[in-house]
């Protein structure tokens, strides 16, 4: 059970969390959609796993390399 | 070429009555075998033991991984330090580098590395240097124009050698002015293999391209130690120059391998995509790939809306020749994509912004990276595929503060110089300065485009409120203004009008971007292989 950190490869702010705690996640899984360059930047998991905590919350400011979510594989 | 012509002590003339002076050489032939068996046991069992117990390859199990089997003549068997017993050889230490020449795919390369297990692979200087920083191997690249391959393990100069000289020595006595003219004239691959600083750090960044290995190898410009005296700041090695540094966040490295076989394998794979020297063309390989190869999936990848990202990587690998994508720098500027691919058999160099990251805005990494890529591809006659989606360079606060203006210009100017083939197709955005670094202005200026694509100097929703400010204030509903402008300027911003005008060459079914790619491609073949040689540079950038 390894707990995996995801990260934001962007800094801008959070628009959606589309996931929720404790939900089961498959690779390509979006967690949640950022806002950056008028983008809509979807946050994607890798490998699969639960997700344990979301640690944003709707409309706060990101950096790049802020950890947004922790999933246990 | 065997090691050992014939099996010393095997000569019947060999035999000689004691006392006697022999006839035939064969008392020097055994010596010779004897020292090169000497030579091959690196800095002894023991030694060798402890660096395999840290999950590190000796330097000559690294060359047998890296070139083709039995295809390693090396050169400099018999130098190191011999000790004297009454004028009789006692005992030998090897000099710490191992070098020669070697075949990658059949083709020769100039490869060497230092021998950890003789004073951690520290410099040393006979006559003459075999390698590390100038040395035999690096003067056998440039005099026969071959690919060269540093394996760096080495920890560089050591201020013991004071002691050992008698003096100081000044700085570049073994210079890099061989690596630098190398830069220009054949393709240079560098591993790093343990903890690199000082010298040998620089070398690993003078060169095409570079990898190191998770886990085993750290590279800076100066250890831990150093630090600690020079900042107090306490950090580990792998904190101060481990990939997540080196590679992701500085890109001072080019790729990370998990271990030494597969560095060996992306070395192999980087070196299949480059000419022997810059007065040759890439290798044409038979890929089996159909030329007219139409990818359904293309059509509609692009989203409507858009502020929708989709997935670049996807494109390229539709567009290029089935399992010919090598991505460099995968982890370090991820708004834009780099490959070396191929496209019927050509090898060329794709370009590709990465929407997925701040939409493909140039940033400074970004910037450094197609730089560096354009660079390489006009140096070795890549031509290079633009696949567009810029909204213009990285803005805000951080970005200015980082240069992205001098080193976003830096990049389009590399651009505007090159002379290689370019061929740009525009996806989607294709803004401002960044979008004009993705024409060939010195060549056909060749642009096509995908329906999806829009251009212009600055995207409309960001320009309509600087440009109409005062009348979108004194509107009664300011937002309603700005919305109604937005839409009466993006009338105009068809591509299909810009087309009428002949300002963009084609548009094109995303469908048909392979086959269209393919047949300019192979056109401009014949013109490339009237402009290979050095490409001399003029100017100064930016």
């Amino acid at each position: 059970m390894a707990a995996i950190e995801v990260k934001s490869v962007v800094t801008g702010s959070v628009w959606k969390i589309v996931a929720s705690v404790g939900q089961n996640l498959a690779p390509g899984d979006e967690i949640m959609i950022l806002e950056s360059m008028k983008m809509e930047i979807p946050v994607i998991v890798d490998d699969g796993g639960v997700l344990k905590e979301i640690k944003v919350a709707e409309g706060v400011a990101v950096s790049e390399g802020q950890v947004l979510a922790v999933i246990e594989e | 070429m065997s090691a050992n012509p014939q099996k010393p002590g095997t000569d019947p003339k060999a035999t000689e009555e004691p006392g006697s002076v022999p006839k035939g050489w064969s008392p020097e032939l055994e010596e010779l075998a004897r020292r090169r068996a000497q030579s091959q046991a690196l800095g002894g069992a023991e030694a060798v033991e402890r660096h395999h117990s840290q999950g590190r390859l000796t330097i000559r199990e690294r060359i047998a991984g890296l070139v083709d089997a039995g295809s390693f003549q090396e050169v400099g068997r018999l130098t190191g330090q011999g000790r004297y017993e009454n004028g009789k050889l006692a005992g030998f230490t090897p000099a710490p580098y191992v070098m020669g020449l070697a075949n990658i795919d059949g083709r020769p390369v100039a490869v060497g590395g230092e021998d950890f297990t003789i004073r951690g692979g520290t410099s040393w200087s006979g006559d003459r240097k075999k390698g590390g920083q100038g040395g035999f191997v690096e003067d056998l690249a440039h005099e026969y124009r071959i690919p060269l391959v540093n394996l760096i393990d080495g920890s560089g100069g050591s201020v013991t050698s004071i002691t050992r000289r008698g003096h100081s020595v000044f700085p570049g006595v073994h210079g890099f002015e061989q690596s630098v003219r190398l830069m220009g004239e054949v393709p240079v691959v560098c591993a790093v293999l343990g903890t690199a600083a000082g010298g040998p750090a620089g070398r690993a960044i003078l060169s095409h391209w570079s990898v190191m290995v998770q886990g085993t190898s750290q590279v800076f410009a100066a250890g831990p130690p150093v630090v600690e005296r020079s900042l107090g700041q306490k950090v580990t090695k792998e904190e101060l120059g481990g990939p997540a540094i080196a590679v992701d966040v500085a890109g001072t490295i080019d790729q990370v391998a998990k271990d030494e076989r597969e560095c060996f394998a992306l070395i192999r794979r980087y070196l299949s995509f480059m000419p022997r020297n810059v007065w040759e063309l890439p290798p044409r390989a038979t890929t089996g790939d159909r030329v007219d190869r139409c990818e359904d999936k293309l059509k509609d990848i692009v989203p409507r809306n858009r502020r929708k990202p989709y997935d670049m990587r996807r494109i390229i690998e539709s567009i290029a020749d089935q399992d010919s994508v090598f991505e460099l720098q995968p982890s370090y500027g991820k708004a834009l994509i780099t490959c070396l691919a191929r496209m019927n058999g050509h090898v060329v160099g794709f370009v590709a912004n990465n929407p997925m990251v701040y939409g493909g805005a140039m940033d400074v990494r970004a910037a450094r990276k197609q730089t560096h890529f354009v660079e390489l591809c006009d140096c070795f006659h890549i031509p290079l595929v633009f696949l567009v989606d810029v909204p213009g360079f990285m803005v805000g606060k951080d970005a200015e503060a980082a240069a992205t203006l001098r080193e976003g210009m830096r990049s389009v100017y590399v651009a505007l110089q090159a002379t290689v083939p370019m061929y740009t197709v525009v996806i989607r955005k294709c803004y401002g300065m960044a979008g004009m670094g993705t024409t060939d202005k010195n060549g056909l200026d060749f642009k096509i485009a995908w329906p999806s694509a829009e251009w212009g100097s600055l995207p409309i929703e960001g320009g309509v409120a600087a440009a109409f400010r005062r009348e979108i204030a004194a509107a009664p509903d300011p937002k309603a203004k700005e919305a109604e402008i937005e839409a009466q300027l993006r009338a105009h911003a068809s591509p299909f009008r810009t087309a009428e005008a002949f300002g963009v060459e084609e548009i094109i079914d995303p469908r048909e971007t392979r086959p269209y790619l393919c047949r300019f491609i192979d056109a401009a073949a014949g013109r490339l292989a009237t402009t290979v040689g050095p490409k001399p540079k003029y100017g100064v950038r930016p």
